[in-house]
Order: structure tokens, then C-alpha cells, then sequence
């Protein structure tokens, strides 16, 4: 289900993106050498972001790719929560 | 922008008598190594997971017209940006950094089709190198069958190099891949990629002083510039020289300036080539069907379940032990009776002497013992090439991902511990996709406690000594395996995390890591590779083995103790028995006596020679003319008092002993050569081998004193 238009998106860190909703990342906090790789790997600032699993380690779809990140790593990536299912 | 005459020069003029050299580079798990071997021949190993290949391969490839063309292979890479040992192979080759490889000619990009644009940033920083490229689409099938198509003619208009669609694992598309490897003239990429308004300066600047001050050429000196701004350290690693002063000037310059502004260069320069990929990919890529939750998704669903990925695991491992035990019992007692044929005919066709003992104790008795183990060697590499091939080594990294993190290590290092109980050299090889140094210090130095198959045999061997016969139920004998395999797991968790709180500290690194799409295991692959593992394993049974065997015949036969002595007092008083006495003092608080003691040193060779030793010792015992197995050999042997060796207490202490011990000459030599010194090797040795001491001791002194 979509968030109706009036509300401004929900934005928090990929790790809190309940499984199944689709976030919008908006901001990679953290380290530079690791926000490199998060961008070169297709996830940098506007990516589709579907969460699948996971509340310790996650697994989430980017364009397609099932990214595995470890917990501290999806607490550096923020995202505005555009479908909420 | 025109071109440096060198290059144009080598790509239009391939008449010279050098055969081209292409490398082939492209993102991890795309298929390169697959390809790489559909071109060649060759055989290099490949799997469902990423970082199979972490080292430069060179083939052969023939065109259509069987005019040669060399091929390297490189390591996956999602960059140029190196983050890891293995990417920074494959930076190296292509910038021409290398010292034993010369800058290839030609660059053979292979990109995966179901997963375009994040291939393409690959192949648009490959493109900035000014070299000649071609492009190969693979896994179309796939991308078919996910609903999406890639419009191959568009691409090429696009990019303005040749485009290729494949389907590296069947072979279709090779011949057209081919003919346009031998093409003699390829043409350069129209390459139009604006750099970002505020970054351009910086980059010419950069790419000047590169030219003049590092002796770099021109289009190489672009791409370098670029990635020094996204990639500090890239040129600061071994093999590269570093940077005129000048050139780290204006680099320093520039960045302050940019703090200043708070305009962060490394995000704008990824972010506008995504821009510009986007832009391609919305011209090439068309969706031909739905799309929506793939297979894929709805197995990760249970197998990497927080609850149910656990008990899969479990299952796995239950149903590989259960096979090793039960499928492999025919076959191994096929290959033992025909030992003891052969031992026999040997007995009879010879006269007794000193020739006919050394050929049936020391070659016969001691490869015999080892070369049993043989079809429980294969079960376990197949097991292991099955969940290589499906894609399920990743899950089980993302499975072990929070326990990983609970002793400061990530599931990226769990891919070298698994690999690991098959053989801790490609497990400590695999280490080098791990990008931090530390962390990959720790994975290297905790490797060798995963169980790998060479203590099979010992295990093997001391199970039929510690549970004799069939009297004990066989899920008995799979826990205690089980046991085995957990507890050298256990002590490489335990070990990281005590190094990585002490003599290599540092935060848990944060992973990402691509899970690949599960995949039918291809048997033909998964058997091969079998293959090869077991025809290395008999190799080593016929070489260094067979070797060890007769050697150690000699020293248990000689000096010749006078006539009329028993063949115990024989081997006490030979070269090997006086070495076994001489250890006999440490390892008696074990429960191991001088016997024992002459097979962990010679098993410091590798594990399953101790195998091969217990045969050569036991059977320097046995009477003449018969081949007792030597299983019953172990059993009838003796302490001087009378009390029996091999209790069960002593077996499963052995075990203890060799599931921490470092035992293997070549694993030390490649962790000498992985982290460049004998610093670490040493460390490793010592602390593995005292920890097997002191638990072997624990074990024997509580076990002795509870009474078993």
C-alpha cells in the first residue's frame, strides 16, 4: 500500500525498513571508502532499495541483485520509506 | 579527444608477429572464469558464488583461423577502485602496474545481462583506458527468463564497441565472440562521458602531471587521475611506484579546496557515471515480461530464515557425513581387498629380504593406508562442489554473518572457512577478497582449525580403532564426526576472537556482499572438479607419500639390531624409533607413546601421512607372511606393560590432537607467501600445536582420571 500524498516519507536507516517495503536512499552516513563501494555497487543516493529479510544481518534487492549487508552497514544507509506493505 | 599514436598504433596494426593479449575482466560472479575456460580449454575452477578467482590465469584461445590469442583471466571486480586484495590483481594488469604482466592489448569486458547497469560502471571506468574493448553480454537466458532482454545492436551504437550477446555456459554465441577477437583492427569506444563540471579541472590538472611527472601515458594517466580522487590508496599498493610529489600536491590542493566547498568529489564522480549508465540502460534494456518475486526469492525466504537457515544447515551437513559413512563403505573395502592382493602377490612372487619388506611394509602398507580414504575424499568434494555450484556458499555466509560478527570478523571471511574443509590452501587463497588487512590476517590464521579433508583419514582411522565393528550405531559414529568438524569450528571462532581483540584489533567490518541467484548445480563441473581433487589426492599418495613411506621403512629398519631381536626391539633401536623415544617424553602426558610419536612428526608432512606411518609401524611389527589390516594391528598394540596403546581414550584424544594441530607443510608455505614473511606462519604454528598440546592433555589426564 502506498503512503497517501500528504504525508512527507518516513526517512530511516535501511535496518528498520520493515521486510517487503521499498525505501528511496537519501543519505549514506560513515567511512567514505565504504560509501564508495555502497555507491559503486548501485546503491547510491536515489536507488531503489526492496528489503527482503533480516533484522540482524539483511538481504535486500537493488535493480534486481540481492545485497547482503551486516547490521552496522544498514545503519549507515538511510532511506525514505516510499511503499510500506 | 585524439588519440596517443601509440595507441592508435597498436590497435589498428595486430600484424606483428605477437599473439594479442586480451584480458578479460567484469564484475565477481559473472561468469568470466566460465567463459574463460569455453575459450581455452582449460579447466579453471569456477562456482556460484563470488571470488572463485583471485588470481591471474593465462590460456591460450585459437581463433576461427587457429591463429593463438592470449587470454587472462583476472579476479572479479566491481571497480577499479580496488577495496581488496583480489580487485587490486585485477586494477594492476589492466593499468599496467604489474611487474610479470605486461599492459594488455585488448580488454575483453564480460558483463552479466540480468544485472546491467551495475556491469556497466565496470566497463565505463574500463572504457576511460583508451584501450580497445569488447564487450560480451552474458547470461541472456537468464535475463530472458527473468523478463528482461538487452537490446545488444543498441548497445553497441551506444558504446561504439563491438557487443556480443553469450551464453558462456552452453557455448553459444563463442564462435561470433571469436571471430571478433581476431579481428584485426577494433575500434575505440565513442566514449562520451562529461566529467562533472566541478571535478573536470581537477582532473586535467591531475592528468598532466601524471604525464609529466610520472612518465604516465595520456589516456592511462585520465583514468588514474579519476581514480585517485574516488580511491586514495590506490596507488600506494605493492608493485606500484608512488607518486611524484608534484602530482600529490595537486591532489592535496584540490581536496582541500573541495572540504571547504563541502562538495564531495568521490560521491559525484559514482554518481554521475550511474547518471550516465542510466541513461544507456534506459535505451537498451527491455522488459519483455513481468517480474516478480523470482525462485531465487522464495528459497532465500526459508534458507536464510534467522530459524529455519539454521536447521538446513544443519541438515546439510548431517545428510554430507551420513553419505561419507555409508556411501563409501563398498568401494573402500574393494580398494582394501585389492591391497592386500597385490601385498600378498608381492610376498610370494620374492624371496623374503630386505627388498621384498621395503616394497610391502613401506610402499605398499604405507600408500595402501592412505589411498582407502579415497571415496570418502570424493563424497566430500562433491558435497562441497554441489553447494559451490547452486549459490548456497553465500548463504551460508549470510546465515553466519551475525555469529561472524559476534567474534569481530564478517560473513565475507565465513567463504574462506568453508573452503577450508575442503583444503586450507584455496580456503587461505580465497582470503584475499577480504578487504580489510586485518581481518584478513585473522581469517588466514584461523583457516587451518576448519577441519580439512586431510584429517579425514585420521579420523577415519581412529574411529574404526575408538568404535570397532558394527556394534556401534552409525548416527554414533556421524556425531562424533559432527563433533570433530564443530569443535575445529568452534576453536577458529574462539581464536578470532581472541586476535581480534588483542594482537589485531579493530572494529567488525561492515559487509556487503552479493548473494548470486541459486542455479542448478552443473554435474559436469561439480564431478571434474571431483575428479581433480581425487587424482590430487592420489598424487600426493603416489609422490610424497609413497616417498615418506619408503624413507621411513628405511629409518625403522636400520641400524639392523643383531640377530635373534623381536621386531619391536627392532624399531625401538632404529633411526625412527631413537626420534619417537625422543619425543616421548612431551607427548606421554598425552597418553602417546614413541610409536605415535614417529607419526606426528612424520604427519608434519601433511595430516593423512600419519596414516601412512601408523601402516609402516604396525606392519614392521606383524609377522611375516600375512597382511593383518591395520586396524587390528593398532588394537593389538602395547604399552611395555602390557596395557593396551590404543584405548579408546588415546583415540579420540589423537583426534583432539589433530583437529587443532598445524600439520601441513604447504599450508605453512602459503601463508608465508599470503602475508610475506615468516613472522605469521611460525605465530600460526606455535599457537596451533600448543593449543592441540594442551587440550590433548586435558582431554587425557580428565578422561584418565574419570576412568575411561
Amino acid at each position: 500500500m502506498s503512503l497517501p500524498p500528504s504525508t512527507l516519507p518516513h526517512r530511516l536507516p535501511l535496518c528498520q525498513l520493515p521486510a517487503g517495503s521499498v525505501g528511496r536512499v537519501c543519505e549514506l552516513k560513515g567511512d567514505p571508502q565504504f560509501c564508495q563501494r555502497v555507491r559503486e555497487m548501485g546503491f547510491g543516493e536515489s536507488a531503489c532499495v526492496t528489503k527482503v529479510s533480516g533484522t540482524g544481518t539483511i538481504l535486500c534487492s537493488v535493480n534486481g541483485n540481492r545485497i547482503a549487508l551486516s547490521h552496522g552497514a544498514a545503519q549507515n544507509i538511510l532511506v525514505d520509506e516510499i511503499v510500506r506493505r | 579527444m585524439a588519440l596517443p599514436s601509440h595507441i592508435s598504433s597498436s590497435a589498428a596494426n595486430p600484424s606483428s608477429a605477437r599473439t594479442p593479449v586480451y584480458a578479460l575482466v567484469g564484475n565477481p560472479n559473472c561468469g568470466k572464469s566460465t567463459l574463460f575456460n569455453a575459450l581455452t580449454g582449460l579447466k579453471q575452477k569456477v562456482g556460484n558464488y563470488p571470488g572463485v578467482t583471485v588470481e591471474k590465469k593465462v590460456g591460450t584461445a585459437y581463433s576461427q583461423h587457429g591463429q593463438p590469442i592470449t587470454v587472462i583471466d583476472l579476479p572479479g571486480a566491481y571497480s577499479l577502485a580496488a577495496r581488496s586484495p583480489d580487485e587490486a590483481v585485477t586494477r594492476d594488469v589492466l593499468l599496467g602496474r604489474r611487474a610479470d604482466t605486461a599492459q594488455p592489448d585488448r580488454i575483453l569486458c564480460i558483463i552479466d545481462a540480468t544485472n546491467l547497469e551495475r556491469n556497466l560502471y565496470l566497463v565505463h571506468q574500463i572504457l576511460d583506458l583508451g584501450r580497445p574493448v569488447l564487450l560480451v553480454v552474458n547470461m541472456m537466458d537468464l535475463a530472458a527468463a527473468a523478463g528482461t532482454t538487452v537490446d545488444v545492436a543498441r548497445l553497441e551504437q551506444e558504446l561504439g564497441i563491438p557487443v556480443i550477446a553469450c551464453e558462456a555456459v552452453n557455448g553459444r554465441g563463442l564462435i561470433e565472440l571469436k571471430l571478433a577477437m581476431s579481428r584485426a583492427d577494433l575500434p575505440l569506444a565513442r566514449h562520451a562521458w562529461a566529467i562533472p563540471a566541478a571535478i573536470a579541472p581537477a582532473v586535467t590538472e591531475l592528468q598532466a602531471s601524471l604525464i609529466a611527472h610520472d612518465r604516465k601515458a595520456p589516456l592511462v594517466a585520465r583514468a588514474e587521475a579519476l581514480l585517485l580522487l574516488t580511491d586514495q590508496d590506490s596507488v600506494r599498493v605493492a608493485g606500484s611506484t608512488p607518486l611524484h610529489a608534484r602530482t600529490g600536491e595537486i591532489l592535496r590542493t584540490w581536496q582541500q579546496r573541495w572540504e571547504g566547498e563541502g562538495t564531495d568529489w568521490a560521491g559525484t564522480l559514482v554518481n554521475s557515471r550511474y547518471d550516465a549508465i542510466g541513461r544507456i540502460a534506459a535505451e537498451v534494456l527491455l522488459q519483455t515480461g513481468e517480474t516478480g518475486p523470482t525462485a531465487s526469492d522464495q528459497i532465500d525466504a526459508v534458507v536464510t530464515h534467522p530459524v529455519w537457515g539454521w536447521l538446513v544447515l544443519g541438515a546439510v551437513m548431517t545428510l554430507l557425513f551420513l553419505s561419507i559413512f555409508t556411501l563409501a563403505e563398498y568401494p573402500m573395502n574393494v580398494i582394501d581387498a585389492q591391497i592386500a592382493h597385490l601385498a600378498d602377490g608381492v610376498k610370494s612372487a620374492m624371496p623374503p629380504g630386505d627388498l621384498r619388506d621395503l616394497l610391502t611394509s613401506g610402499a605398499i602398507a604405507g600408500v595402501g593406508g592412505v589411498i582407502i580414504f579415497l571415496p570418502q575424499i570424493l563424497i566430500l568434494f562433491f558435497f562441497i562442489g554441489l553447494l559451490e555450484s547452486t549459490g548456497y556458499m553465500a548463504r551460508a555466509a549470510f546465515i553466519m554473518d551475525r555469529l561472524m560478527a559476534r567474534v569481530g570478523l564478517n560473513g565475507k571471511s565465513f567463504i574462506p572457512l568453508l573452503s577450508s574443509y575442503a583444503c586450507a590452501i584455496p580456503g587461505i587463497m580465497a582470503t584475499r577478497t577480504i578487504e580489510d588487512q586485518k581481518d584478513r590476517l585473522v581469517t588466514i590464521l584461523v583457516a587451518p582449525l576448519m577441519s580439512c579433508s586431510a584429517r579425514l583419514p585420521v579420523y577415519l582411522l581412529m574411529m574404526a580403532a575408538l568404535v570397532p565393528g558394527d556394534r556401534v550405531p552409525l548416527l554414533t559414529k556421524v556425531g562424533i564426526m559432527i563433533l570433530m568438524y564443530a569443535l575445529g569450528t568452534v576453536g577458529a571462532f574462539g581464536f578470532a576472537w581472541l586476535f581480534k581483540r588483542t594482537l589485531l584489533k579493530g572494529a567488525p567490518p561492515l559487509m556487503i556482499m552479493e548473494l548470486p541467484p541459486y542455479r542448478l548445480p552443473r554435474v559436469k563441473d561439480v564431478a571434474l572438479h571431483m575428479l581433480e581433487r581425487g587424482w590430487l589426492f592420489l598424487r600426493r599418495a603416489g609422490t610424497i607419500i609413497l616417498g615418506i613411506s619408503i624413507v621411513l621403512w628405511f629409518l625403522s629398519a636400520y641400524p639392523k639390531a643383531p640377530d635373534g631381536t623381536t621386531d619391536q626391539q627392532q624399531l625401538a633401536q632404529s633411526f625412527a624409533g631413537r626420534a619417537g623415544h625422543l619425543l616421548e617424553p612431551a607427548i606421554r602426558p598425552l597418553g602417546f607413546d614413541w610409536q605415535i610419536g614417529i607419526g606426528l612428526i612424520t604427519s608434519f608432512a601433511a595430516r593423512e601421512v600419519f596414516v601412512s606411518t601408523m601402516a609402516v609401524v604396525f606392519n614392521a611389527e606383524a609377522k611375516d607372511d600375512d597382511t593383518t589390516p591395520l586396524r587390528q594391528a593398532m588394537l593389538a598394540a602395547q604399552w611395555p606393560d602390557g596395557r593396551a596403546l590404543f584405548t579408546p581414550l588415546v583415540c579420540f584424544t589423537l583426534m583432539i590432537f589433530y583437529v587443532f594441530a598445524m600439520q601441513c607443510i604447504s599450508t605453512i608455505a602459503v601463508v608465508r607467501r599470503e602475508t610475506n614473511g615468516w613472522k605469521w606462519p611460525l605465530f600460526q604454528t606455535a599457537y596451533m600445536t600448543g593449543t592441540a598440546w594442551i587440550l590433548s592433555f586435558i582431554v587425557y589426564q580428565g578422561g584418565t582420571a574419570l576412568g575411561f
